[in-house]
């Protein structure tokens, strides 16, 4: 069903709170850190020698920046022209990277959080008009399950920073019955982290971009595998500290209301495939790689009469590879009539 | 992975069909129709929904008993207190349907208006210690101290009761609302049966069947000026509550202020957890609510930390700390500091009584 159309050039963008990947048709597969940053005035636009910057530089420049994580919470905020600009220069900076040709048309499809497609959906539309010649903006998890063919009595459990999405696959395309959203994500969790920390080390300096660094590499629920020790400034020195159990208690905040909306959503599927959905369950986004995440949902499963929890083998580039395939799947033809 | 069509052709025609009506939801969208997709189906089974609310009533005029009767410490007293769990557990029943709940990422969440609410006063004394300190007395202590913290941060803080006075669990949700309150705080404290047992714990609203908090719930709702008319109609928001995310969110950050801030005057307590109890005023109030024990008259130590003027400060830096965590990322104003340190450990001033 894929066409090679050397004219065109398709692409699937997965446009993250925490992260934004593109995948090309030429085979160009890139990530950046969600973040947008215009130097603050003239000195730093001098010293930056840049209009706009994106992810990791511009977070390593933050402080000459007025910096933007455009779908904070997994929306663009209503009436935030700063964001719905971030949006449209960070999908530009993504269609950039994928170096079209001189002449090639653009045609991406956008994977987008849940929530921001059911609550932002013009705002979105309006950010991205006119940056590729045809485009298509679908929910994440819906490109997952397109990427990894599960169309059928699964369910996809997307965690992503902002939000974590929930969707059934029926065969359908899903309604808004068998999409959930929680707010309950990586940045939750990030939050909960910095709280215990300070917490448990008052005098440690620690900024939110360290525990979230931390987290991504160590995040685990359940047994730890090995003790979490880290280093950071206390008072000036670095010193050790063992975080194992603010970790662990951080990541297990986000147990129970994946449970409780995962059994959810399965007890309102059809009686007759409930069986196969509990045995089909996908875990992608960035918490997807929490050690141990998939075996406590699968012990909660076990109580209802069990079931299995993937996780997809390549987080941060699942939902852009399912956004690709949709992309090269749509007919010319359907593209012509997105162009407006 | 499971989940493909059997049927290469047939996995071939449901992609085409999946394509066909991302494209149909995308020309809606450009064409400013509503999206395309199935309409909405009423469940099948809404009934459960229904025989759960009636259920939760049952349960509620079992627990909460005559509202118009004032609670003393006593009444709590009675039955064996189950060990306290952290809220890690499902709800009774996981596989009851819930209504799907809004984020509320879907609007711009500012906190800028904190309701604090004393519990008790005036005819409604609360628990009282073996010395005669009234959970009114020490509520209210903690809500001034409290307010100013928060004030000084740059919130509007709303008062349920400025001094002892009786305000009905009605009036207090009525003014929390009409105030249009970001959050509500309600400020408790615990008498326990058994008296060698001590620490915090922080609820939002939800379902419970565990006795002690049952008991704990019938005791503070006394006296809340609500019918069983009401509570019917209030009951059902119960599991429709578009709140509980941030309530749980907010649970937490206060639990974890509380707790860690109280230890360290008072090495022996217990984190009693976060846990979900129908209280009367967090059902009732329209924004993310919380019911903080934070500590326990019936232990004979903390009764008198409990009198100090230095721990009640604690008390109150801890609970603006819990709340400031919980404001950072929905933007709190920007005038927020953190909050003064808490006062040093050694023995405080005894507060005036």
């Amino acid at each position: 069903m894929t066409k090679d159309n050397s004219g065109v050039l398709h692409l699937g963008i997965d446009l993250g709170t925490s992260r934004s990947a593109v995948a090309a048709s030429s085979g160009a597969r890139h990530v950046v850190d969600s973040y947008v940053g215009w130097p603050v005035d003239m000195v730093a636009r001098k010293i930056l020698k840049r209009e706009v910057l994106f992810g990791r530089e511009a977070l390593d420049n933050r402080p000459m920046l007025e910096l933007h994580r455009p779908l904070e919470r997994g929306l663009i905020k209503e009436g935030s022209a700063k964001d719905e600009r971030a949006v449209r220069e960070l999908l530009a900076h993504l269609i950039s990277l994928a170096g079209p040709q001189q002449g090639q048309r653009v045609f991406a499809v956008v994977g987008v959080p849940a929530e921001a497609l059911r609550v932002s959906r013009q705002h979105l539309r309006n950010a991205v008009k006119g940056i590729a010649d045809s485009l298509m903006i679908v929910s994440e998890p819906f490109a997952v399950a397109y990427g990894l063919d599960t169309l059928l009595h699964s369910l996809i459990i997307d965690i992503g920073a902002g939000t974590t999405d929930f969707c059934v696959m029926n065969g359908h395309y899903p309604t808004e019955e068998e999409q959930r959203t929680l707010l309950n994500a990586g940045d939750a969790v990030d939050d909960q982290l910095m709280t215990l920390l300070r917490t448990r080390f008052p005098d440690a300096q620690l900024t939110i971009h360290t525990v979230r660094q931390w987290k991504e590499k160590y995040s685990f629920v359940g047994e730890p595998a090995r003790p979490v020790i880290v280093t950071a400034p206390v008072s000036g020195k670095p010193t050790t500290l063992d975080i194992t159990n603010e970790v662990r208690r951080a990541c297990e905040s986000l147990v129970p209301p994946i449970v409780e909306t995962m059994l959810d959503l399965i007890s309102r599927a059809d009686p007759d495939y409930q069986d196969k959905l509990r045995h089909n369950i996908i875990l992608a986004g960035g918490g997807s790689q929490i050690a141990g995440l998939a075996e406590a949902l699968m012990a909660a499963l076990a109580e209802v009469g069990g079931g299995r929890v993937l996780a997809v083998e390549d987080p941060v580039f699942a939902g852009a590879n399912g956004s690709l395939a949709i992309a090269r799947e749509a007919p010319e033809a359907d593209w012509e009539r997105l162009q407006s | 992975m499971t989940g493909r069509p059997g049927d290469s052709r047939e996995r071939d025609r449901l992609r085409r069909t999946l394509v066909e009506a991302a494209v149909d939801d995308n020309l809606a969208l450009i064409a400013g129709r509503r999206p395309t997709g199935e309409p909405r189906r009423r469940h099948p089974r809404f009934w459960v929904t229904w025989v759960l609310v009636v259920c939760v009533a049952a349960l509620l005029t079992a627990t909460v008993g005559p509202f118009s009767i004032g609670r003393t410490a006593g009444a709590r007293a009675e039955g064996a207190l189950p060990e306290a769990e952290p809220d890690l557990s499902l709800p009774p029943r996981a596989l009851t349907p819930l209504p799907r709940a809004i984020a509320p990422a879907v609007f711009d969440l500012r906190i800028r208006r904190i309701v604090v609410d004393p519990g008790h006063g005036g005819d409604d004394p609360g628990a009282r210690s073996q010395g005669g300190l009234a959970e009114k007395e020490v509520t209210l202590d903690i809500a001034r101290r409290l307010e100013k913290l928060l004030t000084g941060s740059g919130f509007e803080v709303v008062m349920t009761r400025e001094s002892d006075v009786f305000v009905s669990l009605r009036d207090r949700v009525l003014l929390a609302n009409r105030a249009g309150g970001d959050l509500f705080l309600s400020i408790h404290v615990n008498s326990i049966p058994q008296p060698l047992r001590r620490g915090v714990e922080t609820y939002y609203l939800g379902p419970t069947d565990d006795p002690h908090v049952e008991q704990l719930a019938g005791a503070e709702n006394s006296a809340s000026g609500y019918t069983l008319a009401d509570f019917r109609t209030l009951l059902e928001q119960v599991f429709a509550d578009v709140r509980s995310d941030e309530s749980r969110r907010l649970a937490g950050a206060v639990q974890n202020t509380l707790y860690a801030a109280l230890r360290r005057a008072n090495p022996h307590l217990e984190d009693r957890g976060v846990k979900r109890a129908p209280f009367a005023v967090l059902i009732g109030t329209e924004m993310p609510s919380v019911l903080a024990e934070v500590s326990c008259v019936s232990h004979s130590d903390e009764a008198e930390l409990l009198r100090q003027s230095a721990y009640r400060d604690r008390i109150a830096h801890a609970l603006a700390a819990g709340v400031f965590d919980y404001a950072a990322p929905h933007g709190a104003p920007l005038l927020v500091a953190a909050p003064a340190p808490a006062p040093s450990d050694g023995p405080g001033e005894r507060s005036h009584q």
